[in-house]
């Protein structure tokens, strides 16, 4: 079947037959497109190649070839399209218009420097250029007071500049434009015969502190055209098959939301992907822990705690969008990072990377050592085995670089190879220390998710430096992000700045009421039958400036200082506190969803060859597995050696291994 | 006990973790939006002997200062078990008396002495004296504010009420302070008890052994990056413009000699001390070079006092840097810091003058606001910092409107100034153009215009307003600072460093340099 060409079953969708229609997952990558269906309580997985200059072939393409037999109810999709449109720098000219006087807030920013001992300091260019942000006379106050109306002519004036400018969408940004819309709407109706994309500030986020209000809005501005081309395009395409779309939190928007505010999905990618992980391991009765994706050339790493931990303020590509995102944290290192002794005799590892091409020492090209070569030189990963044999590996090369290495080091090659793994495993700790013990939480209460190419060789140390006893390797795991988007529910995330001080709980509810209104109302309009929402306020006491999201119930104050307490070791309960945001949270459920079952394991498990592997200091011979041939029920104890398509799992002697129903590899620690 | 590349690697990893777990608490529990906004604050780990050994320093300015806090707590007082020591005092190891340091022994077990401390330092956003903020234009340390050699505030794990009490006395706004206080205690409990975690987890010998092979460690990168620069003696000049007092320019004269992987950095011929607030204690000169050192270096350099060692400081006693008591030193913290770094970089480019930028805007153009606040029925003191432009390195424009240098403080948002405090921003923008001409050109300054809302003290303490950021290899200089008082019409050019009183509409514009341009 040709691409572009639908099934007929999309077709018929369209004549309101959908007794069968089906829900799909489809996630874009760099290289694959992945989609997962629940038909008929059938889990179905295809994979086609990714077609990058329009990435909705694919989508089409795959759909096609998947689902000839069915019709498509609902497409949930995990674009990249906003991200690339950033990372690539290939978005639109964007107009600013905001008051005059403040033009360059975009640019000032919050004036500090990412790197402080940088000779000379560097920002990202500013999207929007100076000779593009126009200033309107016009002043709102805090409390929502108007002290400079705008003007007929003002209004008039700034139409015509925009008019004239070749400006493909604009922004508009005023000061304290949460406390009153007024004026914000007013530039918007009279921006809107235009007919160019409009991003207003208020609309997007509610919430005070205007540079990140406004870079909000902006990078929406910037993105808007593509993302919403893309999606008008994908949905005629898709014939009305209901297209949404993965946000940064891990919920889904309809098409139409995405089109107008694409900044809240330009972390689509990455939360699909750990709400599959939460999919997963909801399956198989665990609620608590942390992922870990360990590729090429970094990793992330974020907190489940039986729902994702999400931040409100992030900053790809070094602009701020304060729109909420699961709370993933990224470091610069994984299985291409490069190893080295620096001027000052001590072992780095990364942040430069090998990348794709060179690559590590082994692929062929490269002589950098990495981390891969480390892996490799220590018998964690199968030359044979790599990429299911489609790759020839070196060994040779890998030993030589080592070899190499440790000369510099006064040591043996393997020792530098061990101590290569444990340099970077010592990069992932922090990281996961970061989003654990600086976020209140203990390791120890929480599995480890591990996936990624170099994830599941890395990941029974790390557990061990950490005290974590339960390691979960999910079966497929490339399917993650396209299993969280078909069970990702429909959801709204609204804030609203507020500043009360010691507010009553029904006072609170009232200015929630148009919130809820809202959220309702544009949920059912996507197809949503059963909503549910909660309620969240940001608190502090006041005079501090930092808050603390709490539940809005009637009993948000007591709760209040004891979540002090707990995060901060300390509270004041007759100190008076301060509501500052308004959040609403709801989501209208997604089909649930369980992994595949796998076949039982029948007889023993029988290893595929023997191998040298370092096991801690030494090395010792250890039995090699092949994952698939591992049927559910195997218990097998460490050390082994696990291969497997797209990568390979090392299980440490204090690890035993068990294939559970679903084929994911569960690691506890025994001794 | 010898500690090899890979434990040396995973132990700098664990230290320098331990340092930003302290920032996170820190800067989270903290009250004023000084430290938590602002982030105007630093925490640290170091050995039994009080050298620094880790730093999460958010700001350059407390990174070779904090060691000389730490020692000073040590020599003057007999940390115990559950004590924690503050001071301020610019002549006893602090900056300059809004900075607050706070240092904890940390012992294990029962030993009888401390295994290492665990310090951070915050800026109080008042600590008393003749104008609020604390920033006043003084002519003693006497007028700037509460000064507080070290002394006990936590004693036994309990808070030493008689000395809280006292401080508490001496600033504008008493609780706000406690709160702060109280987080920074809450900080240094956190570092103490990972400090401990990995004495536990690793073994004592290996942690103290790895404290010192961390020392060893930065000091021979240090020395690798002094051995990329040509042997030879580098001299630099360079003024302040006065010190609001009549006295000035007042010159900061440096040589550098290089040679073998080592440094002698020495200023002699700079100006005796002043009158005004711009002195700089011996820590805040420390601090500058510390930091231009740290910049020189190619790879990233722990943050510990092995960074040093390969470079000795000579700072005449009585100087401008490095000024004896009873010498107001406000200024010397914010301003002649900025100013020693462009003197050491102005030497520096003659070693290598295809790294080197021109001078950045050499101001943290200070601004400080007070009164009392009919509408809210309570006193305030607001302080802020205000960036300018970087300087031009060969091909590389200098960036607009960003903190350089000694300072990285966030701004504070107009939304939430204006809801919090009487007062309004009429304006904030880059001053366009004001970076200085060149191939490469230098960074914008800003341009941030503050209406009163009540009758307000405003102090202001700038620089660069005389004699502007120069620019390098044949680029221009950046447009000097300007300060404007507006009433209605009539606009007066305002000295760089004055005290004076706003009547409600009344506004103060501050015009940040630029920063130099960067070849012809």
């Amino acid at each position: 079947m040709s691409i572009g060409r639908l099934p007929s079953s999309i077709r018929r969708r369209g004549h309101g037959r959908d007794a069968t229609a089906v829900a799909v997952g489809v996630d874009t990558g760099g290289t694959f497109t992945d989609l997962v269906a629940i038909v008929r309580g059938e889990l179905r997985v295809h994979k086609v190649l990714s077609t990058p200059e329009d990435p909705a072939d694919a989508v089409i393409r795959g759909l096609s070839e998947m689902l000839a037999d069915v019709s498509v109810g609902a497409v949930t999709y995990s674009s990249t399209v906003a991200t690339n449109a950033l990372l690539e720098k290939k978005g639109a000219r964007v107009a600013l218009i905001t008051n005059a006087g403040f033009e360059d807030v975009i640019e000032i920013g919050r004036q500090n420097r990412d790197d402080l001992y940088a000779l000379a300091p560097s920002r990202p260019e500013p999207l929007v250029k100076r000779a593009m942000r126009f200033g309107i006379a016009e002043r709102t106050l805090f409390d929502g007071t108007i002290i400079q109306r705008l003007t007929n002519n003002e209004l008039a004036r700034i139409r015509k500049l925009a008019a004239a400018s070749n400006a493909e969408a604009f922004a508009v940004c005023l000061l304290h434009s949460y406390a009153n819309p007024k004026s914000e709407e007013a530039i918007a109706r009279t921006l809107q015969p235009l007919g160019r994309p409009l991003s207003v500030s208020h609309r997007i986020l509610a919430e005070y502190r205007e540079y990140e209000r406004f870079s909000t809005a902006v990078v929406n501005a910037y993105v808007a055209p593509r993302m919403s081309s893309h999606l008008q395009n994908l949905e005629t395409r898709l014939k009305g098959a209901r297209l949404r779309v993965m946000q940064s939190n891990g919920s889904a928007i309809g098409a139409e939301l995405a089109r107008a505010e694409p900044v809240r999905t330009i972390l689509s990618g990455p939360a699909a992907g750990v709400i599959g992980a939460a999919a997963l391991a909801t399956a198989i009765g665990t609620d608590r822990f942390i992922t870990f994706d360990m590729g090429g050339t970094s990793t992330d790493v974020s907190l489940f705690d039986r729902r994702a931990r999400i931040r409100t303020l992030s900053h790809p590509e070094g602009y701020a969008v304060r729109t909420p995102v699961i709370d993933i944290h990224t470091v610069g290192a994984g299985g291409g990072s490069i190893a080295r002794i620096d001027a000052g005799g001590s072992l780095r590892v990364g942040p430069e990377s090998a990348g794709a091409d060179p690559g590590p020492a082994c692929y062929g090209r490269g002589d950098a050592v990495t981390v891969t070569d480390a892996d490799l030189v220590a018998g964690r990963l199968v030359a044979e085995n790599f990429l299911g044999g489609k790759m020839k590996l070196h060994p040779e090369r890998a030993a030589h670089a080592l070899a190499q290495l440790a000369r510099e080091m006064k040591s043996a090659p393997l020792a530098a190879a061990r101590g290569v793994i444990r340099v970077v495993n010592a990069n992932m700790e922090r990281a996961i220390r970061v989003i654990t013990v600086e976020r209140g939480y203990d390791p120890r209460d929480f599995a480890l998710l591990a996936f990624g190419g170099a994830g599941p060789m890395h990941a029974c140390e790390l557990a061990l430096d950490l005290g974590i006893r339960h390691i979960v390797m999910p079966q497929n795991p490339g399917l993650l992000c396209a299993w969280g988007a078909v069970g990702a529910p429909l959801g709204r995330e609204y804030s609203l700045t507020v500043r009360e001080t010691n507010p009553d709980y029904s006072r609170l509810l009232r200015r929630a009421a148009p919130l809820i209104r809202r959220v309702r109302n544009e949920l059912k309009a996507e197809g949503a039958a059963k909503i549910e929402h909660e309620l969240w306020v940001d608190m502090r006491y006041r005079g501090q400036s930092y808050e603390l999201e709490v539940a809005l119930t009637s009993r948000f104050i007591p709760e209040f200082h004891s979540l002090h307490q707990r995060t901060f070791g300390h509270a004041a309960p007759d100190a008076p506190v301060e509501v500052v945001n308004i959040r609403i949270r709801a989501i209208a459920g997604g089909p649930a969803i369980a992994p595949k079952k796998i076949a039982r394991m029948k007889g023993r498990a029988k290893p595929i060859s023997r191998a040298q592997v370092m096991v801690g200091d030494r090395e010792r011979i250890v039995p090699i597995y092949a994952r698939d041939s591992l049927g559910a029920g195997t218990r097998l104890r460490g050390p082994i050696v696990v291969v497997e398509l797209s990568s390979t799992a090392y299980v440490a002697p204090e690890f035993d291994l068990r294939v559970d129903d679903f084929g994911n590899l569960q690691l506890e620690a025994m001794r | 006990m010898k500690i090899d590349p890979i434990t040396l690697a995973v132990m700098n990893n664990r230290l320098a973790a331990i340092a930003e777990e302290m920032g996170v608490v820190l800067g989270q529990t903290a009250y004023s939006p000084n430290i938590k906004e602002r982030h105007d604050f630093s925490c640290a780990i170091f050995d039994a002997r009080g050298e620094l050994v880790a730093q999460a320093a958010h700001i350059p300015v407390h990174l070779g200062s904090t060691p000389l806090s730490v020692r000073a707590a040590i020599e003057r007082l007999d940390l115990n078990r559950g004590d924690i020591a503050a001071l301020n005092d610019p002549f006893a190891g602090g900056t300059h008396l809004p900075d607050l340091t706070l240092v904890a022994p940390i012992f294990i077990g029962n030993e009888p002495r401390p295994f290492g401390y665990a310090a951070n330092r915050a800026h109080h956003a008042d600590i008393g004296g003749i104008a609020p903020g604390s920033m006043a234009l003084a002519t003693e340390i006497y007028q700037e504010g509460f000064r507080l050699p070290p002394v006990k505030i936590v004693v036994g794990g309990e808070i030493a009420r008689d000395v809280m009490t006292l401080f508490l006395a001496n600033t504008r706004v008493s609780e706000e302070r406690e709160g702060d206080l109280r987080a920074q205690i809450a900080a240094l409990t956190v570092g103490s008890a990972r400090l401990l975690g990995l004495v536990k987890s690793s073994g004592r010998a290996t942690v103290e052994a790895a404290m010192d092979a961390l020392k060893e460690y930065a000091s021979r990168l240090m020395s690798a990056a002094l051995r990329e620069l040509k042997s030879g003696t580098y001299r630099g000049e360079d003024f302040l413009d006065d010190d609001g007092f009549g006295t000035g320019p007042i010159p900061i004269r440096v040589a550098i000699k290089i040679r073998g992987g080592n440094a002698i950095v020495d200023f002699a011929g700079s100006a005796s001390q002043v009158r005004g607030s711009v002195n700089a204690n011996y820590a805040i000169t420390l601090s500058a070079t510390f930091y231009v050192m740290k910049c020189l270096a190619s790879e990233a350099v722990p943050a510990n006092e092995g960074l040093m060692r390969p470079i000795k400081l000579l700072a005449p006693a009585g100087s401008i840097v490095n000024a004896l008591p009873p010498a107001a030193v406000a200024g010397g913290n914010v301003e002649t810091s900025q100013r020693i770094v462009d003197v050491l970089f102005r030497a520096l480019a003659k070693a290598a003058p295809d790294r080197i930028p021109a001078a950045s805007s050499g101001s943290m153009s200070n601004l400080t606001v007070g009164g009392f606040d009919r509408f809210r029925t309570r006193h305030f003191s607001y302080y802020e910092t205000i960036a300018g432009g970087a300087g031009a390195a060969k091909g590389r424009p200098g960036a607009s409107g960003i903190h350089t240098h000694m300072t990285n403080t966030l701004n504070t948002p107009i939304e939430a100034l204006e809801a919090y405090y009487p007062m309004r921003i009429t304006a904030y923008h880059l001053r366009r153009g004001s970076g200085g001409r060149g191939r490469a050109r230098g960074g914008d300054g800003v341009v941030r215009e503050l209406e009163c809302l009540v009758d307000s003290n405003v102090s202001v303490l700038t620089e660069r307003r005389k004699i502007a950021p120069y620019g390098l290899a044949g680029g221009g200089a950046g447009a000097k600072g300007k300060n404007v008082l507006v009433r209605g019409r009539n606009r007066t050019t305002l000295p760089g460093k004055t005290n004076i009183d706003l009547k409600p509409g009344e506004r103060i514009r501050i015009e940040t340099p630029g920063g130099g341009g960067w070849g012809a």
